[in-house]
């Protein structure tokens, strides 16, 4: 038999490879949904029995609400944020290591398609992540309340989780391309991305601050992410909606240039 | 004429070093060309850059005629290029099919069973199909590199070292395919530290050292301008009538060696040397090869570097002084 009967169908160029390397960073993680889909969750459960119901009787939000309903937005925004950040990082850095990032290059995939591409996959995995954390929160929530956790407006919910993954998926690509080895890739997530995190106010409101940390988180852009989703699901947090709205567009952009950046100078070849 | 690859004045520099030097050359439709030069003579960086992980400093690249550096012509040269590193990819959880598959889709292609079906028993991989990766065997790995370099049926194809460290019978195989490509006119672009098979394999060689390709040829042409035939004759007697010559290596009482240029006939030389026929009792005769054309190539660059040195450090001394 040879090779010449058995020629390539027709090819598209513009869309195939683009929607190839989506569908393979949403198989990737897939593959090992137990860590990263399940590991999340239950991450979740243990955040919401330890604050939420033991220790969140005696915590003052500020809000007119529990301290377990004042939780889950904050989790459900940040394991969003975390899940995304986590997806393109690990890919790219497990591409450098096993030499599979190569072929992202040799291939007919243009820079701009690769970012949106790899950004898409992660952002599945970030939503499909807050969505369990969203479920999870939800049967604390109505077995502690007896009514359903409330979701004051679900397209700014959607608007918010959107734009906080795309941000963090782009930041993780950013940081993966820089990163000359896992130790680097770590230090950058355990030094800058989780303290980021948890002082955004996942925890805790701004109200509980002394005026000067108060005023020190406010150069936080992970402080809108999380206020943005309260503002979403509670109708009320520590910043006004449109700040929200404002500082989550601008670290959009940013995080974009920023990967651009990254990706038109580094190399893609394997550590 | 279709020119599957076209490179001109390709310099690629890492600081001061230069890794790629000057190089230009060009390759015709169906042929298969061997680029070969010691370890570290630029040959994986020059395939860098023609499948753009390495951007040169100066210099033109075309891909069946379409320009690396032109942004509305990469991605169709992309299209029609397979390349197969030196070092295996181990992709980690995916299965051998799954590979292939997301392989063609980044090539643009949606539905591609049956050229996969048909590689992955060409290559002996069909039984492996659905196992991971990191499963396989390092020849199973580099059998499926190849299968990826191919999914696309490319017009062109690069296969930087594709069988190092691969065992006997898989190089065999892996040489037979590339024969059968040929065939299907698929240019091929390669390199390989085993010259026999290069030898055997390749149209046209190109040599390069230090970043220079210093020769460039026929793989015939280059053995036999550059190589002597070698006999070894055993007389019966003495020879009586020996003439002065420069190809008379040795003479052991009855045991003669010649070197002489591929152009000239055993009977031309045994004439000009004076040795009758009748005399001869057994003939060895060893042609030249590509490993010999290779390293006088290499011997001549390294001595005239060495002059060139010299020269400049007798010329250095002299300012000096």
């Amino acid at each position: 038999m040879s090779s010449m009967s058995k020629k390539v169908s027709t090819r598209n160029l513009k869309f195939t490879p683009f929607l190839t390397l989506f569908w393979k960073e949403i198989r990737r993680f897939m593959k090992v949904s137990v860590q990263t889909v399940v590991t999340p969750a239950i991450n979740s459960a243990l955040y919401l029995i330890i604050f939420g119901v033991s220790l969140g009787a005696s915590i003052d939000t500020g809000y007119e609400v529990s301290y377990l309903a004042f939780l889950i937005s904050g989790l459900v925004m940040m394991s969003c944020l975390n899940n995304s950040f986590q997806n393109t990082a690990s890919s790219i850095v497990s591409g450098k290591f096993s030499g599979d990032l190569e072929d992202l290059k040799v291939v007919p995939l243009g820079l701009q398609q690769i970012v949106w591409a790899m950004s898409l996959g992660a952002i599945t995995r970030g939503l499909m992540v807050s969505t369990v954390n969203l479920i999870v929160g939800q049967s604390f929530y109505y077995y502690y309340h007896s009514e359903f956790f409330p979701i004051h407006s679900p397209l700014l919910l959607c608007f918010f989780l959107l734009i906080g993954a795309l941000v963090y998926a782009k930041l993780g690509m950013f940081v993966a391309f820089l990163a000359k080895s896992f130790d680097q890739m770590s230090a950058v997530t355990a030094f800058i991305l989780q303290p980021l995190s948890f002082l955004g106010g996942v925890f805790f409101s701004l109200n509980n601050l002394s005026p000067f940390w108060q005023k020190v988180s406010l150069y936080n852009p992970v402080l809108y992410f999380i206020n943005g989703v309260r503002h979403a699901t509670l109708g009320a947090s520590d910043v006004s909606l449109n700040s929200a709205v404002v500082v989550s567009l601008v670290s959009l952009v940013v995080s974009h240039l920023l990967v651009l950046f990254v990706l038109t100078r580094s190399h893609f070849k394997r550590w | 004429m279709f020119t599957p690859l076209k490179i001109k004045n390709l310099t690629k520099c890492y600081g001061d070093f230069k890794a790629v030097d000057d190089v230009s050359f060009e390759l015709k439709q169906g042929e298969i060309f061997g680029l070969l030069g010691p370890n570290g003579a630029g040959k994986t960086t020059l395939i860098s850059c023609l499948v753009t992980l390495e951007k040169p400093n100066e210099g033109l690249i075309q891909i069946c005629e379409k320009e690396l550096s032109k942004a509305a012509d990469v991605k169709k040269a992309k299209s029609d290029l397979g390349y197969v590193p030196q070092e295996v990819i181990n992709h980690g959880y995916f299965t051998t099919r799954e590979i292939l598959k997301f392989y063609s889709g980044y090539l643009g292609i949606l539905k591609n069973d049956d050229r996969i079906d048909y590689l992955l028993e060409r290559l002996s991989l069909y039984e492996h199909r659905n196992k991971k990766v990191k499963q396989l065997s390092g020849g199973m790995k580099r059998r499926l590199m190849i299968a990826k370099s191919l999914v696309h049926s490319p017009k062109l194809l690069l296969l930087d070292e594709p069988t190092a460290g691969v065992d006997i019978e898989l190089r065999n195989s892996l040489w037979d395919f590339v024969k059968e490509l040929k065939k299907e006119k698929t240019t091929i672009l390669l390199t390989t530290h085993y010259l026999e098979e290069a030898e055997e394999l390749c149209d046209r060689i190109g040599v390069i050292d230090k970043g220079k390709l210093l020769k460039i040829d026929e793989t015939s042409k280059l053995i036999s301008e550059l190589t002597f035939r070698k006999m070894h004759i055993k007389l019966k007697d003495s020879p009586k009538n020996l003439k002065e010559s420069d190809y008379l290596k040795s003479v052991n009482d009855k045991d003669i060696v010649i070197e002489f240029p591929s152009q000239l006939t055993v009977g031309q030389v045994m004439t000009s040397v004076g040795i009758d026929l009748n005399n001869v009792v057994d003939l060895q005769l060893k042609e030249g090869s590509l490993e010999d054309a290779f390293l006088k190539i290499l011997n001549h660059n390294a001595m005239s570097i060495g002059k060139s040195s010299n020269k400049n450090t007798n010329q250095n001394l002299t300012g000096a002084l």
